[in-house]
């Protein structure tokens, strides 16, 4: 019935997609993680395995069993307790120096993970229902308050890269929501320029990016040192080589002694040797650089290039303006994500601790991520038929 | 609503397009990366996984010039060990109180050094042999012990200021090790393996092996036999009564300028050079200056022969001063004027204001001319040795010189040299008039290769031939006849030279600082060395030159020309000009003669006598038995008791017989309670069966050898030191 028509009208070439993606990933951490637990070199690829099924089985059935449509009361109640989860988990005991998770004692909870889809739902709820009213001052203003709430109440944990990626998600969905593209320009704009001054102050600051940040920030900045540290210091990791930057120049080492075709699976100095840290994590796009060089990384880049492509045009295709917002907060929220952590490690976006989608290993980020691509393939099997 | 519909999509399309440049931005940066800087980050990313093991290079020997090991490296354990290692077995502790308990190092600092955060790092290096040993045996998780190579002295303190110290590297620190650096150090070997982040060495990755080069082997021209005359005389002379506060002696061949011996004093032990103070480890010889004094007056007397101001024919007359610039130059002994003298005897008489005119006479003849000729012998630049820190000394500049300059650099003063230059310089004068640069190292030798080859470099040519064989002459005159007599060495010909000249210090000259010099050389006919003696203030009186290092250059030469092969020469030296100095006599030894018997000796030598203290016999003496004087000097003896010279016992030293005749020797054993066995059919004493300081009891008897007086001179000759 239902069902079986639904799964006769999924975009098998972007699951497909998926899974190609999602195998490259398991070849590439096999690689990386050799060398992170004793004794065990497949500790961590088999766990990988295990959460990408059981992601896999979460998006299937987000996909078949749950009805985008008709959830408005669902979405509601969700977002509530999604902002509740981010204001008790400030109140939460400091790991890590932050108050980002709830210890269930099985397994640490970080609410602002989940907290993105549920965001993503329900400012897609909010939009749809106000698609001739953007560009009343009050709806626009509503807008605002209703995705920086949840993205302030991260950035406060603090967690910069997270409440960064809420703001990108808010900035893909207000502009397809129907934001008058004036004001969007000149939001840019300001944005462009608050950053333009924060970094020219920074320079100053930092004799042209040559010495390290005074443990000290005047007060107007509402970070600390070692934070700012890692928002500047790609434009010249030498200038705090041994801490900050280590990761940075071991990143660009290994991606840059990879050449054309690399120096082969399981045969990157950089990473079997252990000198780029966190190479199973967030630095897993520099193992791709070293060991399957420029023309491996150009493929997998081209990969996700092709899934989020797939997914614009689903977004296109969809029934209704609520299925395409779904569809853009995702691919808005996955193309930052991917492009901050690839620009991480070859040296031109800030240090901010986001993995790279699908590549990282990590459970909650692979089954968040997963469930995403549900959303997008239950807006996809629900949209119109004359397409295919 | 269709409307809205389509610029959704197209918005959704420029979200794409967005992407897409993001995506381009992406490539282009991996591009940079990977094509623009890749082979430098493939370097770098080789040099984090290699890391170069060193193999060191065994340093180069240094030789004296008869091949003989000054310096040389032997192989010595270290003890090292691997934080990571010892973290890995959990026995930091216990390795710690171990090696702590052996080694004698603070247990604490132990404990630090093997929790590091390092791959390696060194509890020891160059450890004692059998603590090495008792290391390895305990087998000790992450301790191993290193095989290095250390530098070693075999003759300690010998020649310990020309050859310098290497650090625990092997690195020189001074002296020829450091000046020679690059020549004996060789090129350190590698074994190149790759390496994890960790440290932990990957088995199966790359590995090279570069052999080290060792190093260079140098010959120096140093002789070590005659080194240790010098250094032998140089401790004598700091024991002795002078007890000066520092002292150098430099030999130099006059004919190459290499250097045979240089050596100073306080010294110190270069196998354990950190122990040692930082005054001994200076080389006076190349890097302290002084103010040269009379030894100078060879200089002026040279120039001024050469120049033709004046000749050995000359006349002078000393009224005990000379007026400069309207000052007074003394005479040293202007209470007593030398009066007319000849040029000769103003040397052989030190004599100031005649020197003196010698300067003005060449500024007379032309500007400057006298400055030329300092300049000439090399003193206001840098011989050259090839030894650290040589000084330049002091000289006044061209235009600030005035005539007083001159006239009292003429005799030593308001001018410091070095003494290396000095021993140059005086050696171009008697050497036929050649200046020629010092050379301490002979040979580089790579094995039994010879890599480098040092030459005689000669500077510059001073003065003539004939000059400097007439300088020669004099000098052997102001030795045999004049203020350099104690500087005489029975049976060659010598030639010297005495100097005493004050220290200066803040306004002025210090009241009762000397530094006495003697400079010689010899033999005259032929010099086979020159000699520089040089005390730093010497304690009390006599102060002068000639008394504190005449003797000292006597005592080195004596031993060094018979050393070199030189047949003893008998006495050549022209009599017709000493007729007017007083005769020279030697001093008989008086040491338990009676009081009686030691003046009639005295009085039968033409000397007086100054008796001091009582007893029956004579303790002591001033001069000591043998020194020459002038004949009718003063001796001063002391009288002691049998028991008070020996009161463990009643012994007696042995005197020394040899040369005394027949009768003599009876008074001399009677008075001391002995008893005489002649044997031989001669008049003089040529044989004793109890050696001069041997202990005998009284009583006893001694067999003396007399044999015919003619062969009095070769008995004198051969009589040991």
């Amino acid at each position: 019935m239902e069902l079986k028509r639904m799964t006769k009208k999924v975009d098998w070439t972007f699951v497909l997609a998926l899974l190609v993606l999602l195998t490259v990933d398991l070849i590439v951490l096999t690689s990386a993680s050799i060398n992170v637990v004793d004794g065990q070199p497949y500790y961590i690829v088999k766990k990988q395995l295990l959460w990408i099924t059981g992601g896999l089985v979460l998006m299937a059935l987000v996909t078949l069993f749950w009805d985008y449509r008709n959830s408005e009361k669902v979405v509601h109640w969700l977002y509530l307790i999604a902002i509740v989860l981010l204001i008790g988990v400030l109140f939460m005991p400091e790991q890590k120096g932050a108050h980002r998770w709830y210890d269930l004692g099985f397994t640490d909870l970080q609410p602002s993970e989940l907290g993105k889809l549920i965001m993503i739902l329900a400012f897609a709820y909010f939009l749809s229902k106000r698609e001739k009213e953007m560009w009343e001052k009050r709806t626009l203003l509503t807008a605002i308050l209703f995705m920086m709430l949840p993205a302030a109440l991260v950035f406060i944990e603090p967690d910069l890269g997270t409440s960064l990626v809420y703001f990108m998600i808010f900035l893909g969905m207000v502009w397809v929501g129907g934001i008058r593209p004036r004001v969007m320009v000149i939001a840019l704009g300001v944005i462009a320029v608050a950053i333009l001054l924060f970094f020219t102050y920074l320079g100053i600051l930092t004799d042209g990016f040559n010495k390290p940040l005074p443990d000290e920030l005047p007060g107007f900045i509402p970070l600390k040192s070692y934070q700012v540290t890692r928002l500047i210091i790609f434009m010249n990791p030498y200038m705090d080589p041994l801490n900050t930057g280590y990761h940075m120049i071991q990143s660009e080492v290994a991606i840059g002694s990879g050449g054309i075709f690399g120096k082969g699976w399981e045969q990157g100095s950089q990473v079997q040797g252990d000198f780029l840290p966190e190479h199973h994590t967030d630095f897993i796009f520099s193992v791709v650089g070293e060991e399957f060089g420029f023309a491996g990384s150009i493929a997998l880049l081209g990969l996700y290039l092709f899934i989020l492509w797939r997914a614009a045009k689903i977004a296109i295709n969809a029934k209704d303006p609520l299925g395409r917002l779904i569809v853009t907060g995702v691919v808005s929220m996955l193309a930052f994500q991917l492009f901050i952590n690839v620009g991480m490690t070859i040296g031109i976006m800030p240090i901010t601790g986001i993995p790279m989608p699908f590549l990282s290993y990590g459970g909650s980020a692979m089954m968040v991520n997963l469930l995403a691509m549900g959303l997008i393939l239950n807006v996809q099997v629900r949209s119109r038929e004359e397409i295919f | 609503m269709a409307s809205i519909k389509m610029n959704m999509k197209r918005r959704i399309t420029f979200v794409l397009i967005a992407m897409f440049v993001l995506f381009v931005l992406v490539i282009g940066k991996l591009f940079i990366i990977q094509f623009v800087q890749g082979s430098d980050l493939q370097l770098k990313a080789e040099e984090l996984r290699t890391r170069d093991l060193s193999v060191e290079a065994q340093r180069g020997a240094i030789y004296d010039r008869n091949g003989n090991k000054l310096a040389i490296s032997v192989s010595a354990d270290s003890v090292g060990a691997s934080p990571q290692e010892v973290k890995k077995a959990g026995t930091a502790k216990d390795t710690a109180s171990f090696l702590s308990t052996l080694l004698g190092i603070d247990h604490d600092t132990l404990l630090d050094k093997l929790t590091a955060n390092k791959s390696f790092v060194w509890i020891q290096r160059k450890t004692d042999y059998e603590k090495a040993r008792q290391i390895i045996d305990a087998d000790l998780d992450g301790i191993s012990i290193v095989q290095e190579t250390q530098r070693y002295y075999p003759k300690g303190t010998l020649a310990a200021h020309i050859l310098g110290f290497s650090g625990i590297d092997n690195q020189g620190l001074d002296g020829i090790e450091y000046f020679f650096d690059d020549e004996l150090k060789g090129i350190n070997g590698s074994i190149v393996g790759e390496y994890d982040a960790k440290n932990q060495q990957i088995p199966q990755g790359e590995q090279e092996y570069v052999a080290p080069q060792d190093g260079c082997d140098l010959v120096l021209t140093i002789d070590q036999n005659l080194q240790y005359f010098c250094e032998r005389e140089l401790d004598k002379l700091m024991a002795s009564e002078s007890k000066p506060k520092k002292a150098t002696i430099i030999m130099m061949d006059p004919n190459t300028g290499a250097i045979l011996a240089l050596a100073n004093r306080p010294a110190y032990d270069p196998n354990n050079y950190s122990s040692a103070e930082s005054s001994a480890l200076r080389d006076a010889a190349v890097s302290d200056s002084y103010e040269p004094g009379s030894t100078f007056k060879i200089i002026t007397a040279s120039a001024a022969l050469e120049e033709g101001v004046t000749s050995i024919n000359d006349r002078f007359y000393d009224p005990g001063y000379i007026l400069v610039s309207g000052h007074k130059i003394r005479c040293w002994r202007y209470y007593n004027p030398h009066g007319s003298e000849t040029f000769s005897e103003i040397m052989q008489n030190s004599c100031n204001p005649c020197l003196v005119q010698l300067a003005l006479r060449l500024e007379n003849k032309q500007e400057g001319l006298f400055y030329k000729y300092i300049k000439a012998f090399g003193f206001g630049q840098k011989t050259g040795i090839e030894l650290p820190g040589e000084a330049t000394g002091i000289m006044i500049g061209d235009d600030k010189v005035t005539t007083l300059n001159k006239a009292t650099m003429a005799i030593g003063q308001s001018i410091s040299v070095t003494p290396i230059q000095m021993v140059a310089a005086v050696s171009a004068a008697i050497n036929g008039g050649i200046l020629y640069k010092p050379q301490i190292v002979y040979q580089v030798k790579d094995g039994d290769q010879v890599i480098q080859d040092f030459k005689a470099q000669e500077v510059r040519r001073v003065i003539s031939e004939d000059t400097s064989t007439i300088m020669r002459q004099v000098l052997e005159k102001v030795v045999t006849d004049g203020t350099g007599y104690k500087g005489y060495v029975e049976g060659y010909r010598v030639g010297g030279k005495t100097g005493t000249a004050q220290v200066p210090g803040p306004g002025g000259y210090q009241e009762g600082k000397y530094i006495a010099s003697f400079i010689g050389f010899a033999p005259v006919d032929n010099p086979k060395f020159v000699m520089l003696v040089i005390a730093q203030e010497p304690q009390g009186y006599p102060y002068q030159g000639g008394v504190t290092c005449g003797p000292v250059f006597a005592a080195v030469a004596k031993d060094a020309l018979r050393y070199m092969g030189v047949v003893s020469q008998v006495d050549q030296v022209d009599d017709t000009s000493t007729t007017q100095t007083t005769k020279k006599v030697k001093v008989p030894s008086l040491i338990n003669l009676s009081s009686e018997a030691a003046q009639k000796a005295l009085t039968a030598c033409g000397l007086k006598a100054q008796v001091s203290g009582s007893g029956s016999i004579v303790v002591s003496q001033t001069p000591a038995g043998l020194a020459t004087v002038d004949s009718g000097s003063t001796v001063s003896i002391k009288l002691g008791t049998v028991n008070s010279t020996n009161a463990n016992g009643g012994a007696l030293i042995v005197p020394d017989l040899t040369g005394k005749r027949i009768k003599e020797v009876a008074d001399l054993l009677g008075a001391m309670g002995l008893k005489l066995q002649a044997v031989g059919n001669g008049g003089i004493a040529c044989e004793q069966s109890a050696l001069p300081g041997d202990k005998i009891y009284i009583g006893s008897t001694i067999k003396v050898t007399f044999k015919e007086e003619a062969t009095q001179e070769t008995i004198i000759n051969t009589t040991g030191p």
